[in-house]
């Protein structure tokens, strides 16, 4: 994790562009949710061993949900700032799987880095498409936010019966 | 030897030797000329001295080469290894190069050579090397001393193993020996001599002490350049580098491509080139033009990577940032109660531009004229931009020339029919559009006539005045028009019109000819009878005269029809031409276009008359701004401007309101400032709110009117306003003006950085939720206009006919025609995802249709069917279809409202309103239970510390005391992994009190009871306790009750041991399984179950059925029965609540026990205590418990929005703050929340209200006798714990109105409602809360009568004493009153302890005190209550039909018996049921058994009425099943059952039962 000395964790599951909200359904769980803080004592990682719990019904494949993070930090004033972007996708085949996201945070002008080592706060996209279609995305200056370390254990049912092999 | 030493040996004289070998190598060659000179020093002889004394160095060499020759030998094998390498490749050593490279080496080590030895020289008187000599070195020395010729042998044969390496030492050696041994052998002596003084010998065998080795630093350099080959900067030559005789060749110079090199600085590459030279002699690192071998330069000369444009360039909208500040971490509100969207920042632009008067008091005469002159002018102007003359003379031409076209018969194919209707309706259409045109036309010459007449008289008064105010003026055009078109077109016109007019006339002619025939034609007929008529009276004129009379009377007599006049054409053409000359212009009369300038002058003041000046110094002390008000509060103002001369004011300041909420107003107020002295409010103006569309940038200016009605009377040449005035100097013609004035102004949304509007979303204007996804969607956040529907546009402008030429619709019918044709047709729908269909593995029915998802999906949406629905299977076919039975159901009934559960359609209709209510409340906090502290998950268990730790130690030492157990806290369960059967609820039966007693009433009885004494066991067991009574009053020595208590919950029964008397004691534990509904132990689920624990009393009574008398010696043939005594019925959520319920009840005893009596006539005078007495009814001690204990669920913590002002909000918490910390036990209630969910206090609640007329009635003389019937109209409303109805959230306090609506509640309800009637029947009562048992928590109400206070409770009617020990209130935390709260500070609670003397500040802490007075606050409760008189007819069917049901059910409930009915009993317990309600059940045991045993005189009747509030079927059922009346097996048995119905005002109910059973004696 990052240099951060207290972190907070946002996470949204499988927030699907509307198209393909009709393909994957959500049984139970919650979409997105948001972790506890952890002030790391020892070390530069964090640990929130946030648990998510999602079962999905699917007709197609399209749409296969991802997970998208946002990582902040809160300073000793108890406020928060953005620290970093990220999202990947849940892998296809079924058991556990430990998943490193990267995340990256935009940079802003030189004023904006001034401002935010000083007074806290920092850019933040206005529009969270950037995030993951990258194709403009390496007009935008970005630091790396650390890597955010997911363990999921998937179970897939009825995959074989359509077809498509995990 | 010598090997074995050198192993010990170190060496360090590598680099002297090292110097050596390469001399030896290298000095090969000159080896010879050397040897040549050896060989000569023997030879001259002469020279001997000289070649001695030159060889000086030589010949001592030897001798300080001793211990360098010593030394030799031992470092020979390491020698040896280097030595096998050769140190230079010599293949290397060709040519030129090599050739002054070796001359140049020998030079150097001459030089080296020369410089060891005279080092070497210097070190010679230094005796420290030689006592540094290992002592085998001595060793060999001492035998060269003794024995010389071994010496030499020993040397030679050093000689020979060293010959190669030391050809110049072997020389000097050889010359040593020959001539000077001697010197050797002395100083080996000497060695010796040293050895043998200094130094111990056996030290010296093992240690050596030797200094470090040092070699100087220039010795070491001097070393390493010969060893080290250092590459020169210098240039080589080009020759070097290529092969010999070959010209370098430039290939770039011949055309080839050759890359650019990369950069190295000469010198470098000087260097590389030495070294290659030197280390590969090939040259094959060159190339032809003799430079290195080099690719390309890599270094691209331009970044790969693209460059990353600057901030300020245009970026994409998708990576755009926002710098956003540090936010403090504000919990995130999803969790919850949605109080809507975090306020938005709309914004409201309002640009006032201006300000002009169209009157002013201060407008002098003038002014007025110019106001009007403009506004003239305004008009004008506005009507020649409309040019409806234009339009509407067009329109005639157009309807005229379709006349024509349709009149032409070759080219209309319609039929002839339709032609005509066409044409009549375009002639009517003509005759309207002329009418229309003629108007207008006239109206545009009047205003021009009144605009030149206004302009004159303002000239006139100009002149009159001698001086001008203002620069208005006005300069009429003429437009020169072509005369004779001109006179033709008008002529044509005239014609035209007259022609028409002719037609038209003509038409109407013939329609009055034939009118007028028609007419004629009756009228003669009507002649022509009459004149029969006339003959036949002329002949019957003498038989009836006073027909004659009557004749000229009817009315019916019709006027002979006069011929309508021809038209006359000249007539028609004069009026035509008439009109036309009015109203039109005259042929060749020139247009007159009026153009009004400010260009004129304005006369300055010092040409002025006085008034004049006064009243423009007036003008300039005024100045005028604008307030602007949202919402009816001011938001801001303009800045305050000076009044111009004209009268008009500029502003043109554009205020920017961030509004939160949808506006709702928005006003100016137009404020004037004379002087310094105060403003006044001109006028309001009330500026409508902006449509959606309106965003800025886009809005017009508007200018919006505004008039006031104050009245000025001014002293100088303003006219004022309000007054009226006159332009003609004798004052007629006046004029009444009122200040009048317009706003230019605009409003319109701003526009977000984004481009999107600022504009509240329109769903805020009816509140409601919203979910977040509406926000982005754009169309729904901004708007849309009804404009926007094309269809629904073009719908009505094709219903209302629009008029498609009229100019003022030619934009809407534009829009409308490019929307409705084809070519901007928009399909309204949008295919993002084209292939997804085909990809997909199931169609969404399919996945809709699996039953499982539905499982999982409704569990975790909580939906209440499905909540904590524990395990789903995992196939589809294992889940059933019946699973979703109940929940479709209740969709598909959520509105229908059903009535066969509930009978009496008001109720059912509340229980629908409160089941919605319930569902609403619980999913709204639902989501905000799953908000957790931190409490909730981590238990941290307190550390102990030191005074902890200390008494622990002490408990340690402390006595153990086995008799006198401790209560041990038992362990609580979450119910989370309980299922069936876990659960136990455990009841213990202590004792009772006061059972009612057996009455001995005939003597037919007397035999049953005999026998049973004889044959119970019980009764031999405990004579003691009963013989001395029965011997005493029974002489029969009869029983007088043999009580057992029988505990039912959930159908489950238990029962104790039978015990005797009135007073009996069990003691016994019962055991009853607990089950939740559907298996779900959460605690949501078992906070709503609503099942009851029955607790009844029987009377066990045997009888003798033996038939025949003679077999009693031998057999025993009783029956048992059993007779209810009473009940206590304790609700399960009250249990759940409490964790254990403990204490004395009173028995709920049906008022008649036929053949039962009070003990107490027999208790009384036999001196029981005089505290139990007093008390009437029987009770009962019980503790109950669960087992495991249950962890209750806990309230919501949320804060409930509140109205109430946030001071006192504070002061209810710092209030309960105090009074928790003092007594944390009591209740303190300050704030309750209400039904709508809003914090309110709690005072509001409590005010006078009425009881129900009727109930006032009943005992007018007496005020406890009106209050008890009161109490017991409040106790029948149905009571139903709001914990069941929302579940484990919170207690909601309803109204009084409310609560009277919906008919059920809890005790606060019941509490407010009996204190609000207390208070005004005009009696002291305050809300008492405290704890009660089996209640727990709860409310009651405290009266003050003269002397003393009563306690009532509101659920039961019941009042008792302050001092009664049998009051169920067990403690009393507060006090509340319509304006106040005492909170109880006294020592004790029990209400038996405590002083009800609310002044004492002592004992009773008041909420609103000197410091925090009554700040008067309004009660929540409505002015007055209304009743309805129930509906008797309505209340006679649900008692029949409650009746038949309970009939069934118990016909049910025996299923292997018959059940007979017996009707007469039935009826005779109908006629006495009112009588019980009359007398409330009191007072009429006597007469009642009387009368039945007067007409059941042959029955053993056992029976009761039971009584309680309706609320719906099912208590009643229970209650009628608890009894068990239908236990009875008896063949014979006979049953009957009356229900009676009494309703009282607001259909509450209070119902009736009689059930018993009749056996037949023989």
């Amino acid at each position: 994790m990052g240099p951060w000395s207290a972190v907070l964790l946002y996470t949204q599951h499988g927030e699907q562009c509307l198209a393909h909200r009709a393909a994957w359904k959500l049984l139970s769980g919650v979409r997105e949710g948001q972790t506890q803080v952890d002030t790391p004592q020892v070390g530069d990682m964090a640990y929130w061993s946030h648990p998510i719990d999602l079962h999905f019904a699917t007709k197609g494949l399209q749409g296969w949900p991802r997970l998208h993070l946002q990582v902040w930090s809160q300073d000793s004033f108890g406020r928060c700032q953005l620290a970093g972007y990220g999202f990947c996708h849940v892998p296809s085949s079924p058991g556990t799987h430990q998943l490193d996201c990267p995340t990256w945070r935009p940079l802003g002008s030189w004023r904006e880095q001034l401002a935010r080592a000083f007074v806290g706060g920092g850019p933040q996209l206005l529009h969270g498409d950037a995030i993951y279609s990258g194709a403009d995305r390496y007009r935008l200056h970005t630091a790396a936010g650390g890597t955010v370390h997911l363990e999921l254990g998937l179970l897939l049912r009825h995959f074989d019966r359509y077809g498509v092999e995990c | 030897m010598n090997p074995q030493e050198e192993k010990v040996k170190i060496i360090t004289e590598e680099f002297v030797e090292n110097d050596e070998d390469a001399d030896v190598g290298r000095q090969k060659t000159s080896r010879v000329q050397r040897r040549k000179r050896k060989k000569q020093l023997p030879t001259a002889g002469p020279d001997e001295m000289v070649s001695e004394k030159s060889h000086l160095g030589d010949q001592q060499e030897p001798g300080h080469e001793d211990p360098n020759a010593d030394a030799r030998p031992l470092s020979m094998p390491t020698r040896r290894g280097p030595r096998s390498l050769p140190p230079i490749p010599s293949a290397s050593r060709t040519g030129f190069a090599e050739f002054s490279m070796r001359e140049r080496m020998r030079e150097k080590l001459q030089a080296a050579r020369s410089k060891a030895e005279s080092a070497l020289l210097q070190e010679i008187p230094t005796p420290r090397p030689r006592r540094l000599r290992s002592p085998s070195e001595k060793e060999l020395e001492t035998e060269f001393g003794t024995e010389p010729g071994g010496k030499i042998q020993t040397t030679q044969q050093e000689d020979d193993s060293q010959s190669y390496s030391r050809v110049k030492f072997r020389d000097s050696v050889r010359k040593i020996k020959s001539k000077t041994p001697d010197e050797e052998e002395l100083l080996d002596d000497k060695d010796a001599v040293d050895f043998l003084l200094g130094l111990d010998r056996g030290a010296e065998d093992i240690v050596a002490v030797r200094p470090a080795d040092y070699e100087s630093v220039h010795i070491r350099l001097q070393k390493e350049k010969e060893l080290l080959f250092i590459p020169s900067r210098r240039t080589v030559p080009t020759y070097k580098k290529l092969p010999e005789n070959v010209q370098p060749r430039f290939l770039e110079d011949e055309g080839l491509y050759i890359g650019a090199r990369l950069e190295v600085p000469r010198t470098n590459q000087n260097i590389m080139e030495n070294r290659l030279l030197m280390q590969e002699p090939g040259r094959r690192w060159f190339g032809d033009d003799g430079r290195i071998l080099a690719l390309p330069n890599p270094i691209k000369p331009f970044p790969s990577r693209p460059l990353v444009l600057s901030q300020e360039q245009d970026i994409k909208a998708e990576l755009e940032t926002l710098y956003k500040k540090a936010v403090k971490y504000v919990h995130r509100s999803q969790h919850m109660i949605g109080s809507g969207d975090p306020p938005g920042n709309f914004q409201l632009d309002i640009d006032i531009s201006g300000l002009i008067f169209t009157h002013h008091p201060c407008f002098s005469r003038e002014h007025v004229l110019a106001a009007k002159l403009a506004q003239l002018y305004d008009q004008y102007l506005a009507r020649r931009q409309r040019n409806k003359a234009k339009f509407l003379t067009d329109k005639l031409q157009a309807l005229r020339n379709a006349v024509q076209m349709s009149l032409n018969p070759a080219k209309t194919p319609k039929s002839l029919d339709t032609t005509r209707r066409a044409i009549n309706e375009y002639k009517s259409e003509i005759r309207q559009t002329r009418k229309l045109r003629d108007i207008e036309q006239e109206k545009d010459r009047t205003l021009l006539k009144t605009i030149i007449k206004v302009w004159k008289e303002m000239k006139s008064l100009r002149e009159f005045q001698r001086f001008t105010n203002t620069p208005l003026k006005l300069v009429l055009r003429k437009e020169k028009v072509d005369q004779k078109a001109d006179e033709e077109a008008y002529e044509a016109e005239v014609q035209a019109e007259i022609s028409e007019l002719l037609e038209e006339h003509r038409e109407e002619y013939e329609q009055r000819m034939d009118e007028y025939r028609s007419a004629h034609q009756q009228w003669k007929a009507w002649k022509k009878a009459q004149r029969t008529k006339k003959k036949k009276k002329k002949q019957g004129v003498e038989e009836h005269p006073d027909d004659e009379m009557e004749e000229p009377y009817p009315g019916e007599d019709p006027v002979k029809p006069v011929p309508p006049e021809p038209t006359n054409q000249a007539v028609i053409e004069q009026e035509v031409r008439e009109r036309a000359a009015q109203s039109r212009r005259r042929p060749g009369e020139p247009m007159l276009v009026p153009e009004l300038s400010l260009a004129g002058s304005v006369t300055p003041n010092d040409q002025c008359p006085r008034v004049e000046v006064l009243r423009r110094e007036d003008v300039k002390r005024r100045s005028v701004y604008l307030k602007v008000l949202f919402n009816d509060k001011e938001v801001s103002r303009t800045n305050s401007r000076p009044l111009g001369a004209d009268f008009r004011v500029h502003f043109g300041q554009i205020f920017n309101l961030q509004i939160v909420n949808w506006p709702e107003s928005l006003t100016l107020q137009v404020y004037e400032t004379v002087g310094h002295s105060g403003t006044t409010l001109l006028a309001e103006v009330f500026l409508p709110i902006p449509e959606t569309t309106v965003v800025t940038g886009r809005a017009p200016l508007e200018e919006v009117e505004f008039s006031s009605n104050q009245h000025v009377t001014l002293d100088h040449e303003g006219v004022g306003s309000g007054v009226p005035f006159s332009f003609e100097a004798d004052g007629s013609n006046q004029l009444t003006l009122m200040t009048s004035g317009k706003v230019s102004n605009s409003v319109s949304w701003a526009i977000g950085e984004n481009g999107i509007p600022l504009i509240p979303p329109l769903s805020q204007q009816n509140i409601g939720f919203r979910s977040a996804l509406k926000r982005a969607d754009a169309i729904s956040s901004i708007g849309t206009s009804g404009l926007t529907d094309m269809k629904k546009l073009a719908k009505w402008a094709a219903e209302s006919k629009l008029d498609p030429n009229d100019p003022n619709n030619a934009p809407l019918m534009q829009l409308i025609l490019v929307a409705t044709s084809g070519e901007s047709y928009v399909p309204d729908f949008f295919r993002l995802e084209q292939l997804q269909q085909e990809f997909n593995f199931v169609s969404d029915e399919e996945l809709n249709r699996s039953k499982r998802f539905r499982l999982l999906r409704l569990r975790s949406q909580e939906v209440p069917e499905f909540r904590n629905y524990k395990q789903i299977p995992v196939y589809d076919r294992e889940i059933m279809e019946k699973v979703f039975q109940d929940y479709e159901k209740r969709l598909r009934d959520r509105n229908v409202i059903e009535t066969k559960d509930h009978i009496d359609t008001h109720r059912a209709i509340v229980a629908k309103y409160l089941q919605q209510v319930r569902e609403s409340v619980i999913n709204r906090f639902l989501i905000a239970k799953h908000h957790f502290l931190l409490a909730d998950l981590i238990v941290e268990e307190e550390v102990p510390n030191i005074s902890i730790l200390g008494l622990r130690l002490f408990k340690l030492a402390e006595q153990k005391r086995p008799l006198r157990p401790r209560r041990k806290g038992r362990k609580k369960v979450t119910a989370q992994n309980l299922s069936d059967g876990d659960i136990k609820l455990l009841v213990n039966i202590i004792r009772a009190y006061d059972i009612p007693v057996r009455k001995p009433i005939t003597s037919k009885f007397q035999q049953p009871p005999r026998s049973s004494r004889t044959f119970s066991e019980k009764q031999a067991a405990s004579p003691t306790t009963h013989s001395p009574t029965h011997s005493a009053d029974y002489p029969l020595s009869q029983v007088l009750v043999r009580p057992f208590v029988e505990v039912s919950f959930q159908r489950t029964i238990c029962h104790t041991t039978t015990a005797d008397g009135p007073n009996p004691s069990w003691n016994e534990e019962l055991e009853l399984p607990f089950r939740a509904p559907n298996g779900n132990y959460s605690t949501t689920s078992l906070q709503s179950v609503k099942d009851d624990v029955f607790i009844n009393i029987f009377d066990e009574v045997l009888y003798d059925v033996l038939e025949d008398d003679r077999e009693r010696a031998s057999g025993i043939h009783t029956r048992i029965e059993r007779h209810w005594l009473g009940c206590v019925k304790i609700p399960f959520s009250t249990i759940y609540f409490q964790a254990k319920i403990d204490g004395t009840f009173k028995i709920d005893t049906p008022p008649v026990l036929l053949g039962y009596s009070k003990e107490q006539s027999v208790v009384a005078e036999r001196g029981f205590d005089p505290v139990r007495s007093l008390s009437e009814g029987s009770y009962i001690t019980l503790f109950i418990t669960m087992e495991p204990q249950l962890v209750p669920g806990e309230s919501v913590r949320e804060k409930f929005d509140s109205q109430e002002d946030e001071k006192l909000l504070q002061a209810t918490e710092k209030f309960q703050a105090e009074c928790a910390l003092k007594f944390p036990n009591r209740q303190c209630l300050t704030t309750v929340i209400d039904i709508s969910g809003k914090t309110v206090f709690i005072t509001r609640y409590l005010k006078p209200l009425n009881p129900p007329q009727e109930l006032l009635n009943a005992y007018p003389n007496n005020p406890q006798a009106t209050a008890e019937l009161v109490a017991r109209y409040v106790s029948l409303i149905p009571f139903l714990p709001d914990t069941v109805s929302f579940a484990g959230i919170c207690d909601l306090w309803s109204t009084s109105d409310q609560f009277l609506d919906l008919l059920a509640g809890d005790e606060e309800e019941h509490a407010v409602l009996l204190c609000n009637y207390f208070l005004s029947l005009g009696k002291k009562a305050w809300l008492m809360m405290g704890n009660a048992i089996p209640e727990g928590p709860t409310a009651y109400v405290l009266t003050r009568e003269q002397s003393h206070y009563l306690i009532w409770n509101p659920c039961s009617g019941h009042f008792y004493g302050q001092f009664d020990t049998f009051c169920p209130l067990k403690s009393v935390g507060c006090l509340i009153g319509p304006d106040n709260i005492w909170f109880n500070i006294q020592r004790h609670d029990s209400p038996l302890r405590i002083n009800f003397d609310i002044t004492k500040p002592k004992l009773w802490k008041s909420f609103f005190s000197r410091s925090l007075p009554y700040p008067g606050l309004s009660s929540v409760q409505p002015e007055e209550l209304i009743y309805q008189r129930t509906d008797k007819a309505a209340a006679a069917e649900l008692q029949d039909r409650i009746e038949k049901i309970l009939k069934e059910k118990i016909m049910d409930w025996r299923p292997r018996h018959l059940t007979r009915w017996n009707r007469y009993c039935t009826s005779t317990l109908r006629h006495f049921l009112p009588l019980l309600e009359r007398s409330q059940g009191e007072d009429v045991e006597d007469d009642h058994r009387a009368e039945l045993l007067k007409q059941l005189g042959d029955y053993r009747f056992s029976g009761f009425p039971l009584h309680m509030p309706y609320s719906e079927l099912k208590p009643l059922i229970e209650a009628v099943y608890s009894t068990g009346v239908h236990n009875i097996d008896v063949p014979n048995v006979e049953f009957a059952l009356a229900v009676y119905i009494h309703p009282y005002p607001k259909n509450v109910l209070s119902v009736w039962i009689y059930v018993a059973s009749l056996i037949r004696n023989r």
